[in-house]
């Protein structure tokens, strides 16, 4: 017993540093609550800390917080996301953002109804990993927002809970968001598979042509991803794409769909300059498995790049079979 | 045996101005793996005091008040 | 200073990365266990991931590898020296290790639909799960830590395992880095988590810290391990591994694979055949960094602006964030350069190799009571997952052990005699001061171990090690501090030692770079094809003996071996 005897005098020395007069000593006394032992005597502590007249004092208590999910701290944590210092809002996203526990979302869902700005933008980022079947309406609601953090954010949750009523909404904003980041996360929401087909790829055509290599980059991995055979002509033209990055993803997509017809492009990029692509190109054709790759393959086995002398042998015996 | 004195050059650096070590503060000190930093009692502030940094950083990240600068030791440099 | 004594029933030695993750499974099994995590350092930013992870290497991920895959892959890429159970031990708890850290807040690479996104780096198996947020690893374990009640004590030194009369595990000893104190503690086991044995060869740099790996680890459980009576295994099969010239930080070529970087020599040229991480990748490594078109380096200019930022801010962010100062330092940018790339100082490590206190699929060594997880328990090519998923076997295996004994009886013997070891060098007045001698034996260490490896040379080396350890007892310590330094010079004397007498009990070459033997070139399989083993023989002596192969649980069959000698590249024994 003299331990916890110990310990309470410990932390009873550091509450009294909390109301110290001054910001430094209670900004250290914060730090130090966290090395105590008794998470249950912290949490009050902290979340006293966190209305601190001192800026510093509560941006340390909002990243202390980190790790506690009882409703009083996630309330005053969303409370915290409106501080007028910047450091302090920051901090309390940051710590929403590790919550875990999905009962926590009733709370979070509830706040967004009022949020704005970087408040809303940061309770549906902490809502992404709760996928919680509260957070759809409004995340699908979020997607007219003016703010592209909103809509980024609100793409994350929809993009977890991959709910096909989603699939239109994201589809939109796949196409004709203003932003070309949230483009891209919107063409890589689209990727999970109980999603609408035909709903999805003309969306993911569209994105193709897409001015920002990047979204058409993530178009080409995600139509692989999905393994939509009928996204094979569009990914062999992805494979002319001004940008070797985009080609190296339609390569790989063309090899996991078995793509025959791919064939003459992917036999076309094993002699691109970038041996990245080249690379690429010779796993895909393994995949492929087809006779015709057969001489182009032969001459890559002469390749300066010793990985794609090598994937070219393995795609060989694997067309082969010996 | 007599020892000699060779001075060397540090890499851990801490603005005085900056460092709240005075207040109680011990962060630096407490997460260096290595041990090589010392509060300067009579000056009230953090300093390096052995030379055997593996410049890993987290005294300059977690230090609340951005007074600790790492630098890479001058033989790497 | 005085002498404390703690009674506990778990002691896990060690707080970096196995090490909380065995105290918290300890836990789990039986909250009512004493669980205590002594650690040299400070929990909160101690071990190799001080500074938190920048991907899993070795992820064992449904729908992207399987297990049996990942055990053929590791023991190709161990050239067949291992225990396949452990491997497989291993993998098969890979994915839900994941998992756990991602509920715990470990944070993983996933697409925008929440999947994991695993990257394709090596070429038949797909083990690549990136972290770019993985900054905060040391903050989770320490948060599960206190959640589990656990209790941890900082700044203390393990010098000696105390055994029973029977050789089970009854107690530790240890003395802290601040006070000087000396503490007893006895325990029912003791789990090794104390990490690689990273200082043992000195950085080209000659700054004693400059290290590879976190320079705390100075090979102490591997001293622990030895002198409580443990087998080693493996310790001839070294750690070298590429890393930036001079910064001697990992070049993270699992990092900028994924986004199209690649290592090359001067002409901007890939040269690596072999597609594992192991000795024969370093033997090409070195050969292409000596050779007419080296040195190395790391190539990242071909790449897009947006895909070098991203590369930025993942390295200069994650684990060793120093580098992005380092190349600042010398004007490098990676848009317009290439990265010059070195190879490491030896180090002993399972994480990255095979050198390590032996240990079961139940993390279990061959000394009762005593457990070993992490870079230090032999489990070849391990990483952080590995330490994570073992740290969990370890603790748990040794909660039931905990179940079904009671504290031994400690010998007082024991205690005063390592007490008169600990304290001895501060009052030694006129003595050596442990830096000089660190330098000397690290230097010695690069001149007769480093590979090649020379049959005369590690035996010189061997004489000089011997030499040092008259040193040993000359050692002067002015604080507690120096003191730490000076007993960790005999924890790497001793790695010094064991690296040595295994190397020279393999005659032949095995494992690329890290056995290579000029005077036995070649790969015996007939003789060669088993563990060597070390052990501190009854003598007192360091000994040597083998351990048969344990029949493969994944065979490897005709046409996978022959899968994988397509992609090798058979190459005449180097002579360099």
């Amino acid at each position: 017993m003299n331990e916890l005897a110990n310990q309470n005098e410990e932390i009873s020395a550091i509450l009294a540093r909390l109301i110290d007069p001054d910001p430094g000593v209670r900004r250290i006394a914060v730090l130090d609550l966290l090395d105590t032992d008794d998470y249950d005597l912290v949490a009050p502590a902290l979340l006293q800390a966190l209305g601190d007249q001192d800026a510093s004092v509560r941006a340390e208590a909002a990243i202390a917080l980190e790790g506690f999910e009882t409703p009083e701290i996630i309330r005053g944590l969303l409370m915290a996301l409106t501080d007028e210092a910047p450091e302090v809002a920051k901090a309390a996203a940051q710590s929403l953002a590790e919550l875990k526990s999905p009962v926590t979302g009733v709370l979070l869902v509830t706040a967004l109804s009022t949020a704005k700005g970087f408040q809303k933008a940061s309770i549906l980022r902490a809502l992404r990993e709760l996928r919680v079947p509260a957070s759809l309406a409004p995340a699908l609601a979020a997607l007219n927002d003016t703010d592209d953090t909103v809509r980024a954010a609100a793409l994350g949750v929809l993009g977890y809970l991959k709910a096909p009523s989603a699939v239109g909404p994201i589809a939109v904003l796949a196409t004709s968001d203003k932003a070309p980041q949230v483009r891209r996360i919107a063409v890589g929401a689209l990727g999970f598979e109980a999603a609408d087909l035909s709903a999805i790829l003309p969306a993911l055509i569209t994105a193709l042509r897409d001015e920002f290599w990047q979204v058409r980059e993530e178009s080409v991995a995600t139509l692989g991803k999905l393994g939509m055979d009928q996204g094979v002509p569009y990914l062999i033209e992805a494979m002319m794409d001004e940008y070797w990055q985009v080609r190296l993803k339609a390569a790989r997509s063309l090899g996991k769909l078995r793509s025959r017809e791919a064939v003459p492009v992917l036999s076309k990029a094993l002699f691109h300059q970038v041996s990245n692509l080249r690379k690429e190109a010779a796993v895909a054709l393994g995949e492929v498995g087809d006779a015709r790759a057969i001489p182009a393959l032969e001459k890559a086995l002469q390749d300066p790049d010793p990985d794609v002398r090598k994937l070219a042998g393995l795609a060989l015996s694997q067309i082969t079979g010996k | 045996m007599p020892y000699a004195l060779n001075r060397v050059t540090v890499p851990v650096t801490v603005d005085a101005d900056k460092c709240i070590a005075d207040k109680g503060c011990t962060v630096c000190v407490d997460v260096c793996p290595l041990d090589v930093l010392a509060i300067d009692l009579t000056k009230g502030t953090a300093y390096m005091k052995f030379d055997e940094c593996w410049y890993c950083m987290p005294c300059e990240k977690d230090c609340p008040t951005g007074a600790v600068n790492v630098d890479i030791p001058y033989l790497l440099r | 200073m005085n002498t404390i004594e703690m009674e506990v029933d778990v002691l896990v030695i060690g707080g970096g990365t196995a090490g909380p993750m065995a105290a918290v499974k300890a836990k789990e099994k039986n909250p009512a266990l004493r669980v205590m995590v002594l650690e040299k350092a400070n929990v909160k930013r101690s071990g190799a991931i001080s500074m938190g992870m920048d991907g899993l290497n070795n992820a064992v991920i449904p729908g992207h590898a399987t297990p049996e895959q990942y055990v053929k892959e590791i023991t190709v890429a161990n050239d067949g020296i291992v225990n396949q159970k452990t491997v497989m031990a291993y993998a098969q708890h890979s994915f839900s290790m994941i998992e756990e850290l991602n509920n715990w807040g470990v944070k993983f690479e996933k697409d925008e639909t929440g999947d994991y996104a695993v990257k394709k780096v090596h070429h038949i198996g797909t083990y690549v799960l990136p972290m770019p947020e993985g900054h905060n690893m040391k903050k989770v374990l320490y948060r599960q830590l206190k959640k589990r009640r656990v209790e941890v004590t900082n700044r203390l030194v393990a010098t000696r395992l105390l055994l029973d009369e029977n050789g089970a595990i009854a107690g530790a000893m240890a003395v802290d880095s601040r006070t000087a104190d000396f503490y007893v503690i006895r325990t029912k086991t003791v789990i090794l988590a104390t990490g690689a044995a990273g200082r043992l060869g000195l950085p080209a740099s000659g700054y004693l810290f400059g290290t590879y790996e976190n320079p705390t680890n100075a090979g102490d459980g591997y001293s622990l391990a030895y002198h409580a009576g443990a087998e080693l295994s493996g310790i001839e099969c070294f750690q070298i591994n590429p890393l930036i010239k001079d910064y001697n930080g990992p070049s993270c070529a699992y990092v900028t694979g994924p986004f199209g970087g690649y290592t090359a020599n001067a002409k901007g040229d890939r040269f690596i055949e072999c597609d594992y991480w192991s000795g024969q990748m370093m033997q090409e490594f070195y050969r292409e960094l000596e050779g007419g078109n080296g040195p190395v380096f790391l190539k990242m200019d071909h790449l897009a602006e947006e895909t070098i930022s991203q590369i930025e801010d993942i390295l200069h962010s994650n684990e060793r964030p120093s580098r992005g100062r380092f190349h600042e330092g010398r004007g490098l940018n990676y848009r317009d350069g290439m990265v010059e790339m070195h190879i490491s100082e030896i180090g002993l490590c399972s994480g990255h190799s095979a050198s390590g206190v032996w240990v079961n699929e139940r993390a279990e060594t061959t000394v009762r009571g005593l457990y070993a997880a992490g870079d230090l328990a032999c489990v070849p090519h391990n990483y952080m997952l590995g330490a994570f998923v073992y740290g969990k076997f370890a603790g748990e295996s040794a909660a039931e052990y905990c179940a079904e004994h009671t504290p031994a009886p400690v010998d007082e013997h024991q205690i005063e005699e390592e007490r008169a070891r600990v304290w001895g060098p501060l009052s030694v007045k006129d003595g050596l001061p442990p830096a000089q001698v660190e330098y000397k034996l690290r230097r010695m260490v690069n001149d007769y171990l480093q590979p090649p490896k020379v049959t005369r040379k590690m035996e010189i080396g061997l004489q000089r090690f011997g030499e040092i350890t008259k040193d040993l007892a000359r050692l002067s310590a002015a604080d507690p501090h120096e003191l730490m330094r000076a007993m960790e010079i005999h924890f790497i004397r001793d790695c010094a030692e064991m690296a040595a007498v295994a190397s020279l009990y393999r005659k032949e070459s095995r494992w690329g770079l890290y056995h290579y033997r000029v005077d036995y070139p070649d790969k015996n399989d007939q003789d060669w094809f088993v563990h060597v083993q070390l052990k501190k023989g009854e003598d007192g002596n360091m000994t040597c003996f083998t351990r048969p192969i344990a029949p493969y649980i994944v065979p490897l069959d005709e046409q996978e071996k022959t899968a994988y000698e397509k992609l090798r590249i058979i190459k005449e024994p180097a002579t360099i």
